[in-house]
This record gives structure tokens, C-alpha cells and sequence, in this order.
């Protein structure tokens, strides 16, 4: 796509959501004729019987509550990541004595398998709320580092110049200097952190919480109960899509009014 | 405005000898000197922006710069170019603004600017500052000969109206002249002033 075409599809949410659209009816469609080809409809049930149990999930209101629980951890453990990460990635990026000291440990976090660390969260804290969101902070906070870091060492000099010989206070320099700098490195940052935090939560409440969708896709799997596992997993995924296209992109947009040519 | 250098040098070659350089108020004076000199890095010790010198240093509380480019921030429209560095008001910022021919485009963002119109601008930032000194490094370079001749018009008035005074790094004596600054030679290796 080129340049101006992007822009008008910005512009123009409705352009962009119609092959969106079309493409997830074809994903159902395509899973309506496999369930009904399989031997085993217990293995994958149709859309009709996983949308039957979404709507009696919405309607005892069981659906809502750990939805919430789920959103709140993946909220917390988002802040927490964004806010530790970024700032790491921007120590780390602006100062080299800062790279070479915490780019060890940065390696090492990045390569520990996520089961491990929420695994040793829950040994060591306790199976409680903490433990959960600190698990799933601590997978993401060097992923958000590593791609701040790359950003914050490329700011422009002149800028930073500029801000030193206006005395620009430190605040003002990192709210209208540094960060709109950063912003595109951010953006993909929450963007992809808010899809592997949300998969991540899911495993720490499957492993030791009581409430939360994780842990209702655990007891499905218990019972064996396909239906119910789509129908959970659905519903997550669809509170996260509104989230993508309520919040993140809106966001993003107007970050980058700036770039367009004409007023 | 008073600098006493001693020495300042990049890695082991030596750039600038010994420099004594004081400006009063409302003085006017220009860095001359062939390019590769010294006369940017001597600004930047002024400007505060290079502190790995021998010598010693005192400015005014309010320093502004007019950069050799526009050197705006981009995500930020016209007038809050003018008003987050310098804490200048909106009205300030405005009035300055149509002082310098950019009346009506306050909410524009820079790259919606013409080059000349940015340059404009970024001199207007200076004055929003209301300095005591300005700073200027090659702010004509590069430019037309139509828009460098209102450039400097420009800068000729706003010094007259606000009693600034001038540090204007230049290679071409006939700017010094224009913004009536002393010329002060910058030249040998390491370089001092004539």
C-alpha cells in the first residue's frame, strides 16, 4: 500500500474494517465446514454450538465477571510493564554505562521460558494476585526495554539541543521532546504487549487462580469441553480486538497527526 | 555575557586556543572565520551545550538560539513551538508570530510550513524567550538571497525592539554588517580571536 492510500485508510475506519470484516466471516465459514466434517464433533464443535454457550454465558452474567478479572490482570501487569519497561529502555538507551551494566541481565530475561518465571513467582510469593500480575510484568518488562532502547538511542541531537539551550525542565524535555520521539516504538510496543500479556495471563490463572477466564478454560479442559473452551477463548479475544481498535489505534492516530502534509 | 577560555580541544587535537570574549547588554558582536574553524563549537561552549572546555564561563539567565536549521518540534504546532521552550504566553507567542509574517498559521505544524516560514518561526522562538543574548550559528546560510535579505530585516528589528544583544556566528562580513555587529575573527589552529 502506498504512502497517501495508508492515510486515507486511516482516515476512513470504515474502508479498513471491510476486509476485516469479511475475512473473520470467512474463518467461520471455513470452521462451520470442517466441525461439520469431523467424525468427532465433541473435538470441534460448530460456531451455532460455541455461540449458543457464549450467549448463556452473557446471560448468567458468569461471562462479565471473569472477563473482568482477566482484564484487570492484564491491565495491571500492562501498566506495571509498560511504565518499568519503557523506563529501562530509556535509561538503557540514553546512557551506554546503563547498556553495558543491565544488558546481562536483559538477555536473561528475555531468554527464561515465561513458565518458569511464573512458575517461581507463585513458589516464592504464594499463589495470590501479586504473584500473578508480577509473573506476567516480569515476562514483558524486557521485551518493551529491548524495543525502547533501539528508540531512545536514535533521538534526534538537534532536538536535545534545542531543549538545552531553551533550559527546557526536565518534565517538559521528556513529554514533548523525548516522548513523541518514542511514540511509534511505544505504540508497537503496547500493541504487541497487550496480545502476549493477555496470553500470559490466561496460563498464570490456569495454573493458580481461582476466577478469570485461564482458569475457566482450565475446568474446560478438565470436562473435556470443547465448546466451552472456544467459547471462553472467543469472548477474550473479542474484548481485546474493541480494546485494539477503541483505544490503541484512536491513540495512535492522533499521535501521528502531525505527519500529515496539509492542515 | 563573559567567556574565558583556556583551551578546548576533541580527542587530542586542539580546536580553540585561548578565547577572552565578553558582551554587554544590547552589544552586537559576529564570529567571523573561514569554515571548520572553531566558530560553531565557540558558540556551543556560550550556549551551554558544550561543557568539555578548560576555562571559565558566565551568561545571562536568558540565552536563546536561532540554530542553523529550523530545529522545530515536529508533533507540536506553530504557536507551541513558540510557547513550551520559552514559557512565553499565547498572546506573546502570536503576537510574535504575526511580527514575523506567520499571522494566521498558529495552528500549523511545521512540516505544513514552508523551509522560509519555519526560519521565521524558529526566530521568533528566539525573541519569545525574551533573551538577554541571543545566539545565532549560520541562520542565513543556505537560504535565497529574497528570503536571507527579510531574514535579516527581520532580525535587524526584533534586535532593535527588544534590546537583545547579538552573537551571530557568520562567514559573510556583509551579515555583520546588515545586524550593525562587531566583527571578531576567529582563525589559526588552534584558533583565536584576532
Amino acid at each position: 500500500m502506498t504512502e497517501p492510500q495508508h492515510r486515507r485508510t486511516l482516515r476512513r475506519p470504515g474502508v479498513a474494517l471491510g476486509p476485516g470484516l469479511v475475512s473473520a466471516a470467512l474463518l467461520i465459514a471455513v470452521w462451520a465446514v470442517a466441525a461439520s466434517l469431523t467424525e468427532r464433533p465433541q473435538h470441534l464443535p460448530s460456531p451455532v454450538a460455541v455461540f449458543r454457550v457464549l450467549g448463556q454465558l452473557i446471560g448468567s452474567g458468569e461471562l462479565w465477571l471473569h472477563v473482568g478479572m482477566t482484564l484487570f490482570r492484564v491491565t495491571a501487569a500492562f501498566v506495571a510493564a509498560m511504565a518499568l519497561g519503557g523506563a529501562l529502555g530509556l535509561w538503557m538507551g540514553r546512557s551506554r554505562t546503563a547498556d553495558r551494566w543491565m544488558n546481562p541481565a536483559l538477555v536473561v530475561l528475555l531468554n527464561i521460558p515465561a513458565l518458569v518465571v511464573i512458575v517461581l513467582c507463585y513458589i516464592w510469593i504464594g499463589l495470590n494476585e501479586t504473584a500473578a500480575i508480577l509473573a506476567v510484568a516480569l515476562n514483558k518488562i524486557p521485551v518493551v526495554a529491548v524495543m525502547l532502547r533501539e528508540s531512545a538511542g536514535a533521538l534526534r541531537p538537534d532536538l536535545d539541543d534545542m531543549a538545552t539551550a531553551f533550559r527546557m525542565s526536565p518534565l517538559a524535555r521528556l513529554r514533548h521532546v523525548v516522548l513523541p520521539q518514542l511514540a511509534p516504538a511505544i505504540a508497537a510496543a503496547a500493541r504487541s504487549g497487550i496480545a502476549l500479556i493477555w496470553k500470559i495471563v490466561l496460563v498464570v490463572e490456569f495454573l493458580g487462580r481461582s476466577n478469570g477466564v485461564g482458569f475457566k478454560i482450565h475446568l474446560a479442559f478438565s470436562n473435556f469441553d470443547v465448546a466451552r473452551l472456544l467459547a471462553w477463548s472467543l469472548a477474550f479475544v473479542a474484548v481485546m480486538l474493541l480494546i485494539d481498535m477503541a483505544v490503541l489505534r484512536p491513540w495512535q492516530a492522533r499521535a501521528n497527526r502531525w505527519r500529515v502534509d496539509a492542515p | 555575557m563573559r567567556l574565558d577560555l583556556t583551551a578546548k580541544s576533541f580527542g587530542p587535537r586542539p580546536i580553540l586556543g585561548p578565547v577572552s570574549l565578553t558582551v554587554g547588554a544590547g552589544q552586537r558582536v559576529a564570529l567571523l572565520g573561514p569554515s571548520g574553524v572553531g566558530k560553531t563549537t565557540l558558540l556551543r561552549i556560550i550556549a551551554g551545550l558544550d561543557r568539555d572546555f578548560a576555562g571559565t564561563r558566565a551568561v545571562p539567565d536568558r540565552l536563546a538560539m536561532v540554530f542553523q536549521e529550523p530545529t522545530l518540534l515536529p508533533w507540536r504546532t506553530a504557536l507551541t513551538n513558540l510557547t513550551l521552550p520559552t514559557g512565553a504566553t499565547r498572546a506573546e507567542a502570536a503576537a510574535l508570530m504575526a511580527q514575523v509574517g506567520l499571522a494566521g498559521r498558529e495552528a500549523a505544524y511545521p512540516r505544513q510550513l514552508s523551509l522560509g516560514q519555519q526560519r521565521r518561526l524558529s526566530l521568533a522562538r528566539a525573541f519569545a524567550a525574551r533573551p538577554g543574548i541571543l545566539l545565532m550559528d549560520e541562520p542565513f546560510a543556505s537560504l535565497d538571497e529574497a528570503t536571507r535579505d527579510r531574514m535579516l530585516d527581520l532580525t535587524a528589528q526584533l534586535l532593535d525592539s527588544s534590546g537583545a544583544g547579538l552573537i551571530l556566528v557568520t562567514h559573510d562580513p556583509a551579515e555583520a554588517a546588515r545586524l550593525s555587529a562587531r566583527p571578531l575573527t576567529l582563525s589559526g589552529s588552534p584558533a583565536t580571536l584576532g
